[in-house]
């Protein structure tokens, strides 16, 4: 693993190599312009109430509806591009007449709420998962591989389709409604169910070849107990492996919920949603194309931003990575 | 090689058996009520009642899986809930109260869409995949290379529910240079049937294709460099005749690999794909199962899918063993 020999001199790396990882990510311009996209991205995320309400307009209100003049009777908005206007800056919804705008700024937050829940909860899984059973091999390993092996085998989206209703029916009592959280907890845990395994597949091969170098072998000769090699030893070698899958396990399930959604299992009305409003947008393409325009360019270049920032957080920590 | 063949086979099967007890447990054991989940919203209480006769949930679980297994493989009688007798022959994976059919039948009927989705999809993987990765290899860090990476990285991140619709928009609805997406039983009309899947085959060929370019560049990249490549080239041998005669039998081992899981993948249902194209295909029944809260079908077909997977996995190392020697021997 190329990774291993990237953090030198591994027991005394107890400074944080945050500082010049930063600097090595923003010589990149790339990575720089990439960067900035993401924290652009999480500032409208923050400030969206607030935005919202310089703006004055809210995620909710059916705004074609209430005023007229705004949609047709057939529901599409008639200005001309979606309705797009000096009052609704992105458009109209077609139908609800909601506000494009709000919606997306909103959405960002119901997207990445998720995203980042399920990242944290799957690299802390991966890499308990991993640095454990590549430490102690044996019989964990083995069955760590056929558990692999198994949930792999399972396909992943039509299993996220089919377990969040089952899931529901265990929390929710049928015919009450389901609370806001509990949609966000489902998709949270569903995610988490499968999104740990290849973290922890690719931790084990290097902690099993961490395991057997020197300075491994010298610090249990030197009789540190099983605790001080995993998290004084082996884990900060693996810490650069763990950088990069986190910023990468991000778009992934930013896109997996929004995929979710498109198919109607994910986040329902009224918490504002990419992936229904793209859904909503198919419905209506071929008349209003602009309604489906702003999320899926939205969620494209929030995907790609986290991407290329993975791949230049991979090359600042591991130059011969990008070259090869 | 027969001994490796024999113990990737022993291993496929413990995984597909682990992978059924899994789904059952999953979907027949975890509901909050397995006969009204399987019968669906429509259901009278009484029907629900029927179902939960005949899907046997008076009976212990581990009793449920061993019927449900013994009809995998030698068929079994199912009540439906207007009480006849239906027999479903093996594979039997279960009943659909909802269709009043036998799982698997209707994942046969749904089946040839889905096959053809996959073939040409996976063609224009490897076209794309390969070609772009080769390309980038040869003129590793130059122009060529960055151009094609950003390529390749738009497309790992678009997703299919936006570009297929924006890619059926420009190329069918505004210029008419492609037929609105549909399929057509290629033994009725070959010609039809090609026009028809052209647009899904390259949105789907071109987003997983990825991916495989990325690894193709690299796996390449890699060998290009081992000593029997520079030796042939030493030797006189053409740079690319020496990289297509054996770099890329050296490389081949990942990308079979990944070809494998893919093809597993992409057979179990492409759910998304079939949904933007209106393409009644397996993922599309299955996604349709779940919304009409059909249990035994989506069971079904989440263990077919699996069994894709792990038969294309399985398949994929023995290609990769036979390629290599070094694997069967170890």
């Amino acid at each position: 693993m190329a990774a291993v020999d990237t953090v030198a001199v591994p027991s005394t790396a107890t400074a944080p190599a945050a500082p010049s990882l930063l600097r090595r990510v923003l010589r990149d311009r790339v990575g720089a312009a990439a960067l900035a996209v993401v924290l652009l991205f999480l500032l409208l995320a923050l400030a969206a109430p607030l935005i919202a309400a310089l703006y004055g307009k809210n995620p909710v209100e059916h705004y074609g509806q209430n005023a007229p003049g705004l949609l047709s009777d057939g529901g599409l908005p008639m200005l001309p591009n979606g309705g797009i206007s000096g009052d609704f800056w992105f458009g109209l919804e077609p139908g609800l007449g909601r506000d494009v705008l709000t919606q997306l700024l909103y959405g960002i937050r119901t997207s990445l709420l998720i995203a980042f829940a399920s990242a944290a909860v799957t690299t802390t899984l991966g890499v308990l998962a991993g640095v454990a059973i590549g430490y102690l091999g044996g019989i964990a390993d083995r069955l760590f591989g056929f558990l692999a092996n198994v949930l792999l085998a399972f396909p992943t989206l039509l299993l996220l389709l089919a377990l969040s209703p089952v899931i529901q029916s265990r929390l929710v009592d049928p015919g009450t409604a389901e609370p806001e959280w509990m949609q966000f907890l489902v998709l949270i845990l569903v995610f988490s169910a499968f999104g740990w395994i290849p973290l922890a597949l690719s931790l084990r091969a290097t902690v099993r070849s961490l395991r057997e170098r020197d300075f491994v072998q010298s610090a249990r000769a030197q009789g540190a107990s099983r605790f001080h090699v995993v998290v004084h030893e082996l884990l900060p070698n693996v810490r650069s492996q763990l950088l990069v899958h986190a910023t990468m396990a991000v778009p992934t399930f930013v896109a997996s919920e929004a995929a979710l959604s498109f198919l109607g299992v994910g986040v329902t009305e009224p918490v504002p949603d990419w992936g229904r409003m793209i859904a909503r947008g198919s419905e209506v393409f071929q008349a209003d194309p602009t309604y489906m325009v702003f999320p899926g360019a939205a969620l494209l270049a929030f995907v790609l931003a986290f991407n290329l920032l993975g791949d230049a957080v991979r090359d600042a920590l591991d130059p011969r990575a990008g070259g090869r | 090689m027969l001994s490796f063949a024999l113990r990737r086979t022993l291993q496929a099967f413990a995984v597909l058996l682990a992978v059924s007890a899994a789904a059952f447990a999953l979907f027949y054991a975890a509901p909050a009520d397995p006969a009204r989940a399987a019968c669906g919203p429509r259901c009278d209480s009484g029907q629900v009642a029927a179902v939960r006769q005949s899907m046997g949930l008076d009976q212990p679980l581990l009793t449920q899986y061993t019927d449900y297994l013994v009809g995998v493989v030698a068929g079994r009688d199912i009540g439906d809930v207007d009480g006849s007798v239906i027999h479903c022959d093996a594979p039997c994976l279960g009943y659909s109260y909802r269709l009043h059919q036998p799982v698997t039948e209707a994942l046969v009927d749904h089946l040839p869409v889905t096959l053809s989705l996959t073939a040409g999809a996976l063609a224009v993987l490897l076209v794309l995949g390969l070609g772009t990765g080769f390309v980038s290899a040869l003129r590793h860090g130059g122009r060529t290379d960055r151009l094609l990476s950003g390529f390749t990285l738009v497309g790992a991140s678009v997703q299919i529910y936006f570009l297929g619709y924006v890619a059926q928009w420009a190329l069918v609805y505004s210029t008419g240079l492609l037929p609105l997406p549909s399929y057509t039983p290629p033994g009725e009309d070959l010609a039809a049937w090609a026009g028809g899947m052209l647009l899904p085959w390259i949105v789907l060929g071109f987003v997983n294709s990825a991916v495989f370019a990325r690894l193709s560049r690299s796996q390449l990249l890699e060998t290009m460099n081992e000593e029997y490549v520079r030796t042939a080239r030493g030797k006189g041998l053409g740079r690319l005749r020496a990289h297509l005669k054996y770099t890329s039998r050296g490389a081949a081992g990942p990308l079979v690999q990944l070809l494998g899981l893919e093809a597993g993948v992409l057979l179990g249902g492409a759910v998304i794909t079939e949904t933007v194209f209106g393409l009644n295909g397996i993922g599309r029944f299955a996604a349709e199962a779940v919304g009409g809260q059909d249990l035994p079908a989506v069971v079904g077909a989440v263990l077919l899918a699996a069994c894709f997977v792990v038969l294309f996995v399985a398949l994929a190392d023995l290609a990769v063993a036979w390629l290599d020697p070094r694997i069967r021997l170890s």
